[in-house]
């Protein structure tokens, strides 16, 4: 790696006590492209995110942005950086509107001497325009958040993170709870943030989610990184028995298929 | 498949921009605009506030009155209502204050002992310059203090304020003991610095003392204007623009009509002969419907299809509903002796038995036909013409039955004139919606005008009732009108009110309550300080507490150890019926402020309609029941998924 990547992660290994619950992973990724982040349950996913987000610190190894080394203390000093993190199910309030939900935290506002208030039209505008960008045409940004389907959730979470700014975008399962006709939507999504120079990062369990989308892949078990490769170097199948173990889900697949020769006799 | 992925997008992005493209979009459906008015939190109270008055008014002798609406509104504004605006924004937040209640007593003692001389009475002799800005920051901290215990030991503010009221209660009493002796303590009177703090905190308006000759013509004017507006905005809103220019037909015939209105409001104004009254009604009539239709020519567009009369199914069976509720209570009400005063059975008499059923068979016609319509508009124009057709003839038979049939003035003319009104409104609709389209799709231009027209709407009702209210005719005093007071109280109120909701709706911090209340992580992943919000709202509390704690202790001089203690629930109540969730994240603070006026109705008006009092609380708790299931399918309506 001669060149310098926007973020890099250099054998990051984060203990609790006595378990390891990651152990040496490193992986990078550019402006403008996406790496994927796969693991089976259990596999070290959430630690990862929340290193990255500010919300842990790691043990060992280190964080590079732009090349220099960084830690995050908490999730605010990650966003200041510009590494937003959109959680599956924590990212929206559902009763709120579309466009105070995308302005939540950071309003803009218009003064009148000692009054401030929020300049409403500006917001809704920049809103649905921003919402325009990424393809969702939401014709009332007055409608609750909660009326959407999980996809335009996730959705308007990315368009926001990728309006106030951030340079790295985290998405933490953003297809896992989603049909198939959602995931798709959001997969598009992030095709969008990616062809407008953002980095993202994109958690998920489902390799033929990940395969399309994604530039490089790192592979998680147990902790363990199962190797970090760029899209050329690696198949979707390989891709999807490196995920499930490899070996292990060839030593289930001879147990299924002996407890099935035993059985069938019988019957 | 990545390159499909992106040319899918680049796709839906590129067709964005077309208007025909976005109406086609089938994901989204036009709301009308009473659709979209109902999703308010605040509707279900408004609903109730005019609905309770309407029966109160009808039912009982005094309500209604100017003597009686100054009492009402009095009870309505301090304690309750300033409480409920503040605990309704609370609750948005997602927390309680149990010792709200508590804490305006509190501050009203507290202010009285700062206060008093010092000597055998036990005061701290100070100026009430002092003394109001110190129980002030003493509120403040006792808001803080409860706000910072909650967001620290991430306890429910139900325990954390639970223990607050009852250190409150204990404080209150062993001080008022420990002091001065007595379970009261007073008189703030002799305070020094009295006089000006009086002023500010309990001045009063005697209606009788101040007469305006001019008074009703303002309020007719008044009235004229606002009606109008309302026709206008709604009409605004609910039918769709010219696609192609106006037709400069429309504008002269808005004009003639305006002109034949006000003609006829003139008329009818001048003259109290019978043939006067139906010549002034006449042309108020024609006008407006002239002048709508003008409205239309000008901006709406002509109506396409109007298919044929289908009354099937639900349609036909709300309509029969509807059709036979009023023809039951014209009957009912025609068949029982409307002098009967004698008593029927318990609550009732004769007299208000009759006065029931008729006011709950109309009411239940009422809703039938608005079942009715709203199936009719799904099948088409002419049967909804057909519909709104029956419902205007209704209306308007019950305007001359309820004349013919009442006893009191107000019912021959003060109601009579009001439904002729809403039939007149009823007919205006018929003529306007079977000539041109209702609209279907969003237009965000139409929507802000109508709502404009709205809100100025609403403040001229307010100005319109107010100069009502506050000043007398010359001849009114002649026949020895009951005097009737309003206190600056009422102000206080209203004030608070106007704050909270701006607060609530335009603010940053406004947002970020409704955050906080409705998904605090999420809240705080975007960098909302939820702690330092949430500690401002339980700040807010307890200032508004201190504000009633200064009005008691100006209006009743001596403030009892109990004052208050247990009335947060009364609060809450408020809060709830105005649309505001238990569980936070949704409600307004005007809600609020509705809620507190249905308690303060229900506590003037069942005693006024000459009901045991004790019948009040089975009354809350009934409302109360009721709201939080309105309001559970609301919330349900505003989470649900699309499909």
């Amino acid at each position: 790696m001669a060149d310098t990547h926007l973020l890099e992660l250099d054998n990051i290994s984060k203990y609790y006590g006595n378990i390891v619950a990651l152990k040496d992973v490193s992986t990078s990724v550019n402006a403008g492209e996406v790496t994927c982040v796969l693991g089976d349950n259990g596999a070290g996913k959430s630690t990862f995110i929340k290193i990255l987000a500010g919300a842990h610190q790691q043990s060992e190894g280190s964080i590079r942005l732009n090349g220099e080394d960084v830690t995050f203390a908490n999730p605010r000093e990650a966003l200041a950086a510009g590494i937003a993190t959109v959680y599956q199910d924590l990212a929206m309030v559902p009763l709120m509107s579309v466009w105070r939900n995308f302005f939540l935290g950071s309003e803009p506002t218009r003064r009148l001497g000692p009054l401030k208030w929020i300049d409403k039209s500006k917001a809704k505008r920049i809103a649905k325009d921003e919402l325009m960008k990424m393809g969702i045409d939401i014709r009332d940004t007055e409608q609750p958040v909660g009326t959407l389907s999980g996809g335009e959730r996730q959705s308007v979470a990315i368009a926001r993170a990728g309006y106030f700014g951030a340079k790295v975008l985290i998405l933490d399962e953003p297809t896992s709870a989603l049909g198939v006709k959602q995931s798709g939507v959001v997969l598009r999504r992030i095709v969008e943030a990616r062809n407008r120079g953002l980095a993202v990062i994109f958690i998920t369990h489902n390799p033929s989610h990940a395969w399309p989308v994604g530039n490089r892949f790192l592979i998680l078990n147990r902790g363990q990184s199962m190797g970090n490769f760029a899209k050329e170097d690696i198949s979707l199948p390989e891709l999807t028995q490196l995920m499930a173990g490899g070996a292990e889900l060839e030593q289930l697949q001879h147990e299924l298929e002996a407890a099935i020769r035993e059985s069938s006799p019988q019957s | 498949m990545t390159d499909a992925v992106v040319n899918q997008a680049e796709a839906s992005a590129g067709s964005a921009g077309a208007d025909e493209e976005k109406q086609a979009d089938e994901r989204l459906t036009y709301r009308g605009v009473f659709q979209r008015l109902f999703i308010r939190p605040e509707i279900g109270a408004l609903i109730g506030v005019i609905g309770l008055w309407a029966f109160f008014w009808a039912v009982s002798v005094p309500f209604g009155t100017a003597g009686g609406t100054a009492s009402l509104v009095d009870f309505a504004s301090s304690p309750l209502g300033i409480m409920a605006v503040a605990v309704s924004m609370l609750m948005v937040g997602g927390e309680f204050d149990l010792s709200s209640g508590a804490m305006t007593g509190a501050m009203g003692i507290l202010v009285i002992l700062l206060s008093l001389e010092v000597g055998e009475r036990g005061g701290a002799g100070l100026n009430l310059w002092i003394a109001i800005p110190l129980s002030l920051a003493f509120a403040l901290g006792i808001g803080y203090f409860n706000g910072q215990l909650v967001e620290r030991t991430k306890l429910p503010s139900f325990i954390i304020t639970l223990a607050t009221f009852f250190v409150l209660i204990g404080a209150k009493l062993g001080f008022s003991k420990l002091i001065v002796d007595q379970v009261q303590v007073g008189d703030i009177r002799e305070a020094s610095g009295y006089e000006f703090w009086r002023r500010i905190f309990a001045s009063e308006w005697q209606r009788n003392h101040h007469q305006w000759a001019q008074r009703d013509r303002v309020f007719l004017v008044l009235i004229s204007v606002i009606a109008a507006l309302v026709l206008i905005a709604v009409a605004e809103m609910q039918f769709a623009r010219r696609r192609s220019s106006g037709s400069a037909i429309g504008v002269p015939v808005l004009a003639i009509g305006a002109v034949t209105s006000v003609v006829g409001i003139a008329a009818l104004h001048r003259t109290d002969s019978v043939a006067g009254n139906v010549l002034g009604a006449g042309l108020i009539g024609a006008g407006t419907v002239v002048g709508l239709v003008g409205l239309g020519l000008w901006r709406f567009e002509p109506v396409g299809d109007r298919g044929g009369i289908r009354l099937s199914g639900r349609l036909l069976q709300w309509l029969v509903l509807g059709v036979v509720s009023f023809v039951l209570a014209m009957v009912i009400a025609a068949a029982m002796d409307p002098y009967d005063d004698t008593n029927l059975f318990f609550p009732f008499t004769h007299q208000g038995l009759r006065a029931t059923v008729f006011m709950v068979l109309a009411g239940l016609g009422l809703t039938a036909m608005s079942l009715s319509l709203v199936h009719a508009r799904r099948v088409s124009v002419m049967t909804r013409t057909v519909v709104l057709a029956v419902l205007a003839a209704l209306l308007g038979v019950m305007a001359f039955f309820v004349r013919s049939q009442s006893v009191s003035v107000k019912f021959r003319a003060e109601a009579f004139s009001v439904m002729l009104a809403v039939t007149l409104v009823v007919i205006a609709w018929v003529v306007l919606g079977f000539l041109f389209t209702e609209r279907n799709s969003v237009d965000f231009r139409s929507d802000a005008l109508g709502t404009r027209l709205l809100v100025i709407a609403g403040v001229l009702i307010v100005v319109a009732f107010v100069v009502r209210l506050l000043f007398t005719l010359p001849s009114e005093i002649e026949a020895g009108i009951i005097p009737a007071k309003f206190s600056v109280r009422t102000l206080w109120f209203a004030g608070f009110t106007a704050v909270c909701v701006f607060v609530l709706g335009k603010t940053r911090f406004g947002s970020w309550t409704f955050a906080v209340g409705g998904n605090k992580e999420a809240a705080r992943q975007v960098g909302v300080p939820a702690a330092r919000t949430k500690t401002r709202l339980f700040m807010l509390v307890s200032g508004a507490a201190w504000l009633v704690g200064m009005l008691l202790a100006f209006r009743l001089n001596t403030i009892q150890a109990n004052t208050g203690n247990g009335e947060e629930f009364e609060y809450i109540i408020a809060a709830v019926v105005g649309g505001t969730l238990l569980t936070g994240g949704y409600g307004s603070a005007l809600g609020g402020a509705l809620g507190a006026i249905i308690i303060a109705e229900a506590t003037l008006g069942i005693p006024s309609s000459r009901w045991n009092s004790d019948w009040r609380f089975l009354f809350l708790g009934v409302t109360l029941l009721l709201a939080v299931i309105a309001n559970r399918s609301i919330r349900a309506r505003a989470e649900a998924m699309r499909r």
